[in-house]
């Protein structure tokens, strides 16, 4: 070591925010994004005529009704993730295992009724402009909310398959965090894409 | 490569495996860091030489000379994403992956195996592009299936760095030693910290760009016309401003070298802090311009002229106001600092970088006020002629291979505990500088009297689309320069490979103590090169000076 330096001391834990902190640095990424993806759905959109009076869907409609409550089901998922991060912060594995398990039906429970309602509609990949793109867009969507379950899964297993302390609160409340940005970003993707068409 | 090796940790972490192996499955920051250092060096010989490829082509406008009217197109693509994403991006980011921890006193990487599957995962999406391109499945290529492999490459190689800057950025915010705050870290790992973070918020508008432009090639190609929209679209990660997100860290390399041969701080960390975000900040932004209007040469009207020219601006008073921050403290010193090769190639870098911002704010101020005609009566924007290729020449070339010698040549006795050769350093230095004023004179100049053409989105294989300067005087003659220019920067990356291979391969050079520049930041603590795996003992540290306070306070007490 050199003389006029000041010592070099045993490191302890440094600190424990860190898996916190780079999912939010995630969700940036996964923002810009979809940011990028709907940005591109957009220009495309306002250079291919003028709304209303072009066919924008080549005759496709949306059910609307299905992709709401895919939307609120979505949200419903939300509650329940709060609801094991509140749990498991209390130390309540009981009720933190029911919330997450309750979560990830609810999030399958989404995927299922988002792809129920694109074959309801009819969306057939290469068959025309607006089908591709809504593709594009809806499954990069979809694939942040099957991370987003993934992760909630995986933090859920390790922060109650052992004990649930300060630290695996945190990881649980970093897949949490992830799951609501999930669901904003689901959000932004159906009103682009099934709403404002 | 010299490695001391520890057996054991005193924090429970696994021990590093020290044979080859363990290169596949390390958790050390330090052996990743070096990983990406060496393979980006190596991906900048292909990048350099398929440049020289395309400019020989463009020596002549009414033939393709080296490549051929079939692979011009995708030469053109390939040096670029090279250059970029294959170089210039992970050479910085495995610096920071090195350095990053051992100054802010970490154990390790907040991620340290997700660094190292952002370095092999990186490295196959590299293959995976140069198979593509092989295959002839690059933009404008006629592979089909390649040209879908090559855009799933680069989505393979957006997310691996972006994995990699997550780790650093993470890194700087939470792993820092518990007296060290944010306003008090060395200028690198901060630099470090501002472009990782805007990689984080720009790369990925590619990666949303790409799932579409994939969906749409592979299933129907319903609005890109074969794949010609795919570049167009892509381009702007190969462009100003988005270019200044991936310089950021050559200027901390340029603050952390200055300050430290001056034996000053910077009189307000703050300011410098500040500047250095300026040019992140404002190196964002770019994707706006193409890739969402994909509007080509229509660019500058209106709106998108006055952003161009403020994002420039700013991008400019950042750099002036660090390199005034630098040569205050210079000043402050009152000596003539030692010149080696690192600190010629620290400040040739910095300069190039402040150059590269007036250059840009000069060319989109004339195509925005349409001085001599720019952008109307079939005059094109200078941003559509080789002016462009001059400013990545100079900002790639210039600044990224000078910071590149600077912070090889600096941190060569941290990483691999040898000095490297100064007397060919400084070579390396000149033959590099002359080389990248060449590359950069010749485009420029011909983009500026003659409109070459830098690239044709349409049709770029087509010669006729390149004729209209053939009888322009001095094109050619331009273009000239612009190869030699290249030629002789091949030469001075030869030469820094060859300082590599005699100093720290052959083991000629000189070992290194734990601190041979009498610097100042903390990664000076540790010893040359710091043993691989977690330390036992770490800085507990309080300021991003450590050195320089103890050689003050020395000096007080006498």
């Amino acid at each position: 070591m050199t003389d006029t330096a000041p010592t070099l001391a045993s490191g302890g834990p440094q600190r424990p925010r860190a898996q916190l902190v780079a999912t939010g640095f995630a969700c940036a990424a996964c923002s810009m994004m979809m940011a990028g993806a709907l940005g591109l759905y957009m220009a495309r959109r306002h250079a291919s005529g003028p709304h209303p009076g072009h066919d924008w869907l080549n005759g496709l409609a949306v059910p609307n009704p299905q992709m709401v409550y895919a939307l609120l089901t979505l949200v419903a998922s939300m509650v329940t993730a709060h609801w094991a991060l509140w749990a498991s912060r209390r130390r309540d594995n009981a009720h933190a295992w029911t919330a997450i398990a309750t979560t990830i039906v609810l999030g399958l429970g989404f995927i299922n009724m988002v792809m129920y309602s694109l074959n309801r509609m009819g969306l057939e990949i290469g068959a025309g402009e607006y089908q591709n793109l809504a593709f594009a867009t809806t499954g990069l969507a979809l694939a942040i909310v099957v991370v987003g379950l993934v992760y909630l899964g995986l933090m859920g297993l390790r922060s109650l398959g052992g004990s649930v302390g300060q630290q695996g609160s945190t990881a649980l409340g970093a897949a949490v965090f992830f799951w609501d940005f999930a669901a904003l970003a689901w959000a932004a993707t159906w009103y682009t894409v099934y709403v404002v068409k | 490569m010299s490695e001391n090796t520890t057996a054991t940790t005193s924090r429970g972490v696994p021990v590093e495996d020290p044979t080859p192996f363990g290169w596949l499955t390390t958790a050390d920051h330090k052996r990743t860091g070096r990983l990406f250092i060496i393979s980006s060096m190596l991906y900048l010989v292909l990048g350099v030489f398929l440049d020289l490829l395309v400019r020989l082509d463009l020596t002549s406008a009414t033939d393709f000379v080296s490549l051929g009217s079939d692979g011009f197109a995708q030469g053109f693509t390939f040096s670029r994403e090279t250059l970029t994403l294959l170089f210039l991006i992970p050479a910085f980011l495995g610096v920071a992956i090195y350095m990053v921890p051992l100054q802010i006193g970490a154990p390790n990487l907040a991620f340290p195996r997700a660094a190292t599957a952002s370095f092999w995962s990186w490295q196959v999406s590299g293959v995976v592009l140069i198979g593509a391109y092989l295959g002839n499945g690059g933009p404008y290529g006629g592979w089909a299936n390649g040209v879908d492999l090559h855009l799933l490459a680069l989505g393979g190689l957006v997310v691996s760095l972006l994995l990699g800057s997550i780790a650093v950025a993470t890194t700087v915010m939470t792993m820092r030693s518990p007296g060290l705050y944010l306003d008090a870290t060395p200028p690198f790992a901060w630099s470090a910290l501002v472009s990782a973070s805007m990689l984080v918020v720009s790369l990925p508008v590619l990666l949303g760009q790409i799932g579409i432009l994939y969906i749409d090639h592979r299933y129907g190609r319903v609005f890109l016309a074969g794949n010609y929209g795919i570049w167009e679209r892509i381009d702007w990660i190969h462009r100003t401003p988005q270019l200044f997100i991936y310089v950021v860290p050559i200027l901390g390399v340029t603050a952390e070298i200055v300050l430290a041969t001056a034996k000053r701080r910077v009189f307000e960390p703050l300011a410098m802090y500040f500047t250095l975000g300026l040019v992140g900040l404002f190196g964002f932004g770019a994707w706006a311009n193409f890739s969402v209007t994909g509007e080509g040469a229509d660019i500058i009207d209106g709106l998108e002229g006055v952003v161009l020219v403020g994002l420039y601006a700013g991008a400019f008073l950042g750099t002036a106001g660090l390199l005034g921050l630098l040569g205050l403290a210079l000043i402050q010193n009152r000596k003539m600092p030692k010149i080696t090769t690192s600190v010629l190639a620290a400040l040739g870098a910095g300069t190039l970088i402040l150059f590269g911002a007036l250059y840009g704010l000069i060319g989109a101020a004339a195509d925005w006020l349409e001085i001599a005609g720019r952008g109307n009566d079939g005059n094109p924007q200078l941003r559509m002629t080789t002016w462009v290729t001059g400013q990545q020449s100079v900002l790639i070339y210039g600044a990224g291979l000078l910071g590149l010698l600077a912070a090889v040549h600096w941190w060569a006795p941290k990483i691999w505990g040898r000095q490297l050769n100064d007397l060919l350093g400084m070579l390396s230095f000149l033959v590099i500088g002359a080389g990248a004023l060449l590359a950069f004179l010749g485009p420029a100049l011909s983009g500026l009297f003659t409109e070459q053409p830098d690239f044709v989105y349409a049709d770029p294989n087509a010669t006729a689309n390149y004729a209209s300067w053939v009888d322009d005087n001095g094109a050619e003659t331009f273009s000239v320069i612009g190869v030699a220019g290249v030629v002789i920067l091949l030469g001075g990356v030869g030469l820094l490979l060859l300082n590599l291979l005699i100093s720290v391969g052959m083991k000629k050079g000189v070992t290194a103590g734990e601190d041979p520049w009498s610097a100042q930041s903390p990664e000076w603590m540790l010893p040359s090169p710091p043993p691989i795996g977690e330390p036992d003992e770490l800085p507990t540290l309080v300021s991003g000076t450590p050195l320089l306070d103890a050689a003050e306070a020395e000096e007080a007490s006498v």
